[in-house]
């Protein structure tokens, strides 16, 4: 059995939220940075098993530094939530629990998973040393770049929603 | 009115497209202005925005806009603003085709969040070399602060040896220890003094000082230093500079003995000079130039940058030795008395280092009040001659400084001395023994040095509560030593010192 699902992938600016999805979805990175502005929406098939599997249609929202400033609209019959920042950039993830406490006032319910992005610029133990010393919650540590984790985040993400169906 | 609705159907229609769909996307009337869709086709199937369309049926909206929504036009990507409004008929969706002021709006944007990142990463990337920088001084500044207590005990010990029936070999090993000792100290100093002076723990001590004495010290120094090498020193001094100044004698000292030392180090016939000249004398300030001059190797001129750098010795000779921090600390100075050390050079001629300062000239209440330095020799003082011996207590963790302590005021014949290690026995001890004077480590491992005193001056017996405290420390920052006077001590010596030195303080103390 096919199902649609619309997975919401939001966070500050720069933290990589196309790139990750791109990798997701085309398998492919570029290093140049262009800014999105509304929403892209993209669409991938994530199989589960042999007979199941469910389609994802993933909002790639226009990051923003205020959780408030999200378009209600485009949050319409969300299931689920991908919260990307970026490991290098402080100022994406420094108010991490405050940014995740106004998204789940917006989407009450869906899976939402934290994720730290662009892995491939920084050592990865002393990242998650880091994390946990400064009680950062992430699900994932992702590399947009090298692909490092980013298919265990959707995976996770169709699993925690297939337990939910 | 034909006319404008004409004007109207050719700058609108164009931009505007209307769909009426039913619940699950399927297209029951539309134009084709925008999107390229046809009644009967399916929306989702088209676009996977659309999907949001069966979302939207089953709620209770009766419109929505969604804004800035990314789709495939005619023949390029599309940036359009849809609104939906629920109407009897199915969803009325009216696609409004913004793409040009979007693409603004999107370039707009990457300037501005470029530049935030950009700025944002410059900060990151000044916190961690800011980071790097502070934690390499401090292990800096606890390294030499660990090598201080046994370079100390080197220092006394060899002193000590020193004065001990020795054969003529052994005198010379011990010539050999000293000058080592003292090399290392000076490497220790100079390391020490790069350090302050990149953390900024390093201030000016400005006093009267006699100028011309001071530069007679200099001369006698580099003259003899000169000579050993086969080398002269001419020393020139502008008549017209006044005799006192103010200004921080140590840390000029430091400055010219550091150029005259490397002027000496590169130089193997010839001379080495120094030049002070009067630029101008205004207010009550005089502008002096300094100028050492040898006739060395000289520096190639790829080389001149990278000769103040830390660590750096630019074309040095093999059999020159140094850590390559005499010029950064040079430098260093200099900044601090707001002035710049310049260079002109040849290579195979000799260099020319000069610098301009302003020293102040003392009023003459300052220049009454001015006491000359007394050179640091020791002599025991009459008074301690008759006989009567002073009752010492040392608190020192170190076994090295304590033997070295105890040896040699012992060796005065004018002490009786107990000796405690452990801090948490001084308290004891001092209300039960009438002690004269005190010597304390500032740094022992249980009770800080700074506590002991607060808790002695803190005694109700007033005997006891204003014995002479004399504190050693191997922290030799100002601020450091200011506190350890603030916490009562009379008296705070750096180590390593010597012993001189320590018997006339203990006996200034004493008196």
């Amino acid at each position: 059995m096919q199902r649609s699902r619309k997975i919401v992938v939001l966070g500050h600016f720069g933290v990589g939220k196309t790139s990750l999805i791109r990798r997701f979805v085309e398998d492919t990175f570029s290093d140049n940075y262009k800014v999105s502005i509304g929403v892209h929406i993209t669409k991938k098939v994530v199989v589960l098993n042999a007979d199941d599997a469910v389609t994802f249609i993933l909002w790639d929202l226009e990051g923003t530094d205020e959780m408030e400033q999200i378009r209600d609209a485009y949050l319409l019959g969300t299931h689920g939530v991908v919260f990307v920042f970026d490991v290098t950039r402080p100022s994406t993830f420094q108010n991490l629990i405050r940014d995740i406490e106004i998204v789940r006032q917006k989407i009450q319910g869906p899976p939402i998973l934290v994720v730290g992005n662009k892995t491939d610029l920084i050592d990865l133990e002393k990242l998650e040393q880091q994390m946990l010393e400064n009680t950062i919650p992430y699900d994932f540590l992702t590399s947009a770049k090298t692909g490092n984790e980013v298919e265990a985040v959707f995976l996770k993400l169709a699993t925690l929603l297939n337990e939910d169906a | 009115m034909r006319m404008l609705e004409q004007y109207k159907q050719q700058y609108l229609a164009g931009n505007i497209q209307f769909a009426i769909v039913d619940p699950n996307g399927k297209v029951l009337d539309c134009d084709q202005h925008v999107l390229p869709i046809a009644p009967g086709d399916s929306l989702p199937d088209f676009h996977p925005f659309f999907e949001c369309i069966t979302e939207i049926s089953k709620g209770a909206e009766e419109e929505i806009l969604l804004n800035c929504v990314h789709l495939p036009g005619k023949d390029s990507e599309v940036i359009a603003d849809i609104h939906i409004h629920r109407k009897p008929e199915g969803l009325l969706v009216i696609i409004y085709d913004l793409s040009q002021h979007y693409n603004n709006y999107q370039a707009v944007a990457q300037a501005r969040n470029e530049s935030i990142i950009k700025e944002e990463l410059i900060v990151l990337k000044n916190q961690e070399l800011e980071e790097r920088e502070k934690f390499k001084n401090t292990f800096i500044q606890n390294f030499s602060h660990e090598l201080r207590n046994p370079l100390g005990s080197m220092l006394s010990i060899t002193n000590l040896l020193g004065n001990t029936p020795l054969t003529s070999e052994q005198r010379q090993m011990i010539a050999f220890l000293k000058d080592s000792n003292q090399n290392l100290k000076l490497m220790l100093e100079d390391i020490l003094s790069i350090s302050m002076i990149a953390t900024g723990r390093l201030a000016l001590d400005q006093k009267v000082f006699d100028f011309h004495k001071f530069l007679e010290l200099i001369r006698f120094t580099y003259s003899a230093k000169a000579e050993q090498k086969g080398l002269s020193f001419a020393l020139e001094i502008d008549d017209k500079i006044p005799e006192r100044l103010t200004g921080d004698r140590l840390r000029l000292y430091q400055v010219l003995t550091n150029l005259l030392d490397n002027a000496l180090k590169y130089t193997e016939e010839g001379a080495i000079g120094l030049r002070i000249s009067l630029n101008q004398r205004r207010a009550n300030k005089v502008y002096l130039r300094f100028v050492v001059t040898d006739t060395g190797s000289g520096i190639a001129p790829e080389s001149i940058p990278k000769v103040f750098e830390s660590f750096s010795r630019a074309d040095a000779p093999a059999n020159v030795k140094g850590t390559g921090l005499g010029l950064p600390i040079v430098k260093g100075l200099l900044a601090l008395m707001e002035s710049e050390i310049q260079l002109h050079s040849s290579l195979g001629k000799g260099s020319e280092f000069y610098f301009d300062i302003a020293l102040k000239y003392p009023l003459p209440s300052e220049e009454a009040a001015w006491l000359m330095e007394s050179p640091a020799t020791y002599t025991l003082p009459p008074w301690a001659k008759k006989g009567k011996k002073f009752k010492l207590l040392i608190v020192e963790d170190d076994e090295g400084i304590q033997t070295v302590l105890f040896k040699f005021l012992m060796d005065t014949g004018c002490f009786y001395i107990d000796l405690i290690y452990d801090g948490a026995r001084v308290m004891e001890a001092v209300i039960q023994d009438q002690y004269d004077l005190i010597i304390m480590d500032v740094d022992l491992p249980n009770i800080s040095g700074k506590q002991l005193t607060r808790l002695i001056r803190g005694l109700p017996m007033d005997p006891l509560k204003s014995i002479p405290i004399l504190g050693l420390t191997a922290r030799a920052y100002e601020q450091n030593l200011a506190g350890f006077r603030a916490s009562g001590m009379d008296e705070v010596l750096t180590k390593p010192f010597e012993n001189n030195t320590l018997l006339n303080t203990v006996f200034t103390l004493l008196k």
